[in-house]
């Protein structure tokens, strides 16, 4: 019953075989260099922007004297899948790159707050690059060159024009450690990884995490899933709330290893396309928020709490108790209450 | 946070071995408690045991009473119908702790196994025997407005601070265990330790013991739960009560009473209870129970303001479970067992 920790794949490691989306086996895209990019489904612009400029710049430099690749060696995939969890990506924003033969080249994981930045995509060109000899090991290759500054022409050329499209985003280019607690833990000091299943707003997702992992940084840093937010990160304050089983419950104080098995929602889960969930809209309506920090957390508690034969037909006072596990610093109670009697109505 | 393994328990034989034969393993169940204190850093286990998905969820009648399975939520066992109606004191406690999101995930078993809150507890900086046996106390001669009444000990001067254990201690409740030498069924009030020269033990449970169900006996009385807190709602009780009545017509037959807020474990007060046994319901007994209840108090620096709170707070409990003033919201409610705040503003019913 208790998962077991899955190996990570090393550099010089031979890729295990595995499905792309399209059912493809990767042991059928032996003979030319792939790139594999894991990525949320779901995530923010910036970022999106990101794996596009890449993708871009692979698109057009790629092709000839870099690499004999095939057109398509591309391929966006969504880190929650099989793929992703046998070749030690799981729920990570990952590059991989597969040479000929199989044999894992280069990898570079993007850390949860960081943004791809220009070097790593600088280095998994470089590292498409046929040694003229040996096979290629990128870090020496870059290495030597910084070393001597001897930059090829075409390399220099790469390099501009990475910095160039990433300097093109301020968001990107500003990106700074953005939400520091949800960093991964130091790596000396990790316990074995878990293999970790989590149904969050219908969709499965596969992980690999540290059995600490709250399932709050799991949404947050591995899932790239922001609308949840962490507050006290101790059960004081409710702005980690999401729903497990239909039921409100607190993220910071749900271990992710524990949420298996459960259905998660999460605030992104609650609209449907691009209409609001009633409770969303009466929010808006009613100015339900000032900073709308607490909000998701609010909203989460305020869907579950009309869902809940005990607290549904509650009054104002009533409701007022059931909200009381949901902090909000700005003092937007009477408006949030405003907001939850029209849901109620309804 | 100490880095740990995970286990889900398979059944309850083997999560008593994992944790039996680890001195270093711990049971996890909703783990509101002990989630946060693995933040902390005052839990460092090696090993979690998950025994939430065991099947001890069950809520049943039980030699006419009710048998609590283990990993009930706190939700469920308050709003049960059977718990609700013949033993409001329970749901009154547990619908007046913490939050609706904590109460959706606390078990029956977990909440009454939470730590203290006493700060330096939840400080690694600070001395506390309770979390480092031997480095001394930071609250006997720091800020212990929150500390205990009664029998505290040079060692340590905490508070329980679970509700619920309060309300089970006043009706006698008992606990079905099983554990490395089989199974066993303790009487509430002999679950929770006082302090003395071992505060790093809070109760009676061996290492490995598992609790599989709380069993409330069969009772025919009225009880009721009151909590005075810093806020209106989701704060931790400064002082509270639970009362237990068995009437004989018009006379009291049996009292029990437990205090929260004021000691290492509830805080039965058997010379106030037999003040009452016999008696008509007056106000003028009910203060002299509380005065009882009260006289063997012994203050720290800053928690004085606990006895007169606390006496009042019992007399209002009394005349309340016994009908001379009415409850400030519906019985089995948080607005029954709560004092200030929204109490009193939700009419109670007929
Ligand atoms: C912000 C906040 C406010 C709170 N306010 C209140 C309040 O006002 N009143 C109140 O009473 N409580 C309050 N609580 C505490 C809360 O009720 C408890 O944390 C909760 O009941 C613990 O239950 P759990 O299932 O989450 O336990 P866990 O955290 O999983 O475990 C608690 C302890 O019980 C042990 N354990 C669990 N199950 C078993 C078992 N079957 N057998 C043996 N050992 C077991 C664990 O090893 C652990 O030591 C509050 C908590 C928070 C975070
Ligand atoms: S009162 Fe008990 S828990 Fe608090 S610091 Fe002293 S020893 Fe620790
Ligand atoms: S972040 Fe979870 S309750 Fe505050
Ligand atoms: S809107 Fe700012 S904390 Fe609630």
């Amino acid at each position: 019953m208790t998962p077991q920790p899955v190996p990570a794949l090393q550099t010089g490691d031979v890729a295990p075989n595995g499905a792309l989306p399209d059912g493809t086996p990767l042991l059928a895209l032996r003979g030319r260099p792939v790139i594999l990019a894991f990525a949320p489904s779901t995530w923010n612009p910036a970022q999106a922007y990101q794996s596009e400029i890449f993708a871009r710049l692979l698109r057009e430099f790629g092709d000839d004297a870099l690499t004999n690749a095939a057109p398509e060696f591309w391929h966006a995939l969504d880190c929650r899948g099989e793929l992703a969890a046998q070749l030690g990506a799981a729920g990570q924003r990952a590059l991989l790159l597969l040479d000929e033969e199989g044999i894992l080249r280069w990898k570079t994981i993007v850390e949860p707050g960081q943004e791809l930045r220009a070097g790593q995509v600088l280095a998994a060109l470089e590292a498409l690059r046929p040694a003229p000899t040996t096979p290629p090991n990128t870090t020496a290759a870059v290495d030597t060159e910084a070393a001597t500054g001897g930059m090829s022409r075409r390399t220099f050329v790469l390099a501009t024009l990475a910095a160039a499209a990433l300097l093109a985003l301020p968001s990107v280019v500003t990106a700074a450690p953005a939400d520091i607690s949800a960093r991964p833990i130091p790596t000396e000091n990790r316990a074995a990884m878990l293999p970790i299943e989590l149904n969050i707003n219908g969709e499965k997702h596969r992980l690999e995490l540290d059995p600490r992992t709250a399932l709050l940084d799991a949404l947050r840093g591995n899932l790239h899933l922001t609308g949840t937010k962490k507050g006290c990160d101790h059960g004081q304050c409710g702005a980690c709330t999401v729903h497990l089983d239909g039921h409100s419950a607190l993220s910071c104080l749900t271990l992710a290893v524990m949420a298996q098995g459960k259905a998660i929602t999460t605030i992104e889960g609650l609209a449907k396309g691009d209409t609001l969930h009633p409770m969303q809209a009466a929010f808006i309506k009613h100015d339900a928020f000032q900073c709308g920090y607490c909000t998701p957390g609010q909203i989460m508690s305020a869907t579950a709490l009309l869902a809940d034969p005990h607290t549904r037909h509650g009054s104002a006072v009533e409701i007022r108790e059931a909200m009381s596990g949901n902090l909000c610093r700005c003092a937007a109670y009477p408006n949030i209450i405003a907001a939850i009697e029209e849901a109620q109505r309804a | 946070m100490h880095p740990f393994q995970y286990q889900r328990a398979e059944n309850n034989g083997q999560a008593v071995a994992a944790v039996a034969k680890n001195p270093e393993a711990a049971f996890i169940a909703g783990g509101t408690s002990q989630v946060d204190l693995l933040k902390e850093g005052v839990h460092k286990p090696n090993l979690l045991v998950d025994v939430a998905g065991l099947p001890l969820r069950q809520i049943t009648d039980f030699e006419g009473g009710v048998r609590i399975g283990a990993n009930a939520t706190n939700t469920e066992a308050a709003y049960f119908p059977a718990i609700q109606a013949r033993y409001p004191a329970v749901s009154e406690a547990l619908l007046a702790g913490a939050s609706v999101q904590i109460r959706n995930m606390a078990t029956m078993a977990g909440n009454p196994l939470q730590r203290t809150r006493c700060p330096y507890f939840r400080d690694p900086d600070q001395p506390c025997n309770k979390r480092t046996p031997g480095s001394g106390c930071a609250a006997i001669g720091g800020y212990n407005h929150v500390h205990a009444l009664f029998g505290a000990s040079e060692a340590c001067v905490a508070t329980h601070p679970s509700d619920l254990a309060v309300a089970l201690a006043a009706l006698d409740a008992r606990v079905q265990t099983t554990g490395p030498q089989g199974s066993r069924t303790i009487a509430f009030t002999d679950l929770h330790r006082l302090p003395g020269t071992t505060p790093h033990l809070d109760t009676t449970l061996a290492h490995g013991e598992l609790i599989t169900s709380i069993d409330l006996p069969a009772f025919a009385g009225r009880s009721h739960y009151l909590k005075v807190r810093e806020r209106a709602s989701y704060a931790y009780a400064l002082a509270s009560c639970a009362v237990a009545l068995e009437m004989d017509g018009p006379k009291i037959k049996r009292a029990r009473i437990a205090l929260g807020g004021v000691a290492h474990k509830p805080w039965r007060t058997p010379a106030a209870e037999a003040l009452l046994a016999g008696q008509r319901p007056t106000e003028k007994l009910f203060q002299a129970t509380a005065a009882a209840a009260f006289a063997d108090a012994k203050p720290l620096e800053h928690n004085a303001y606990k006895i007169p709170m606390g006496r009042n707070l019992l007399v209002r409990a009394l005349l309340e479970t016994s009908g001379l003033q009415p409850l400030a919201g519906p019985a089995g409610t948080a607005f029954a067992a709560s004092v200030g705040g929204m109490a009193g503003q939700v009419a109670t019913p007929n």
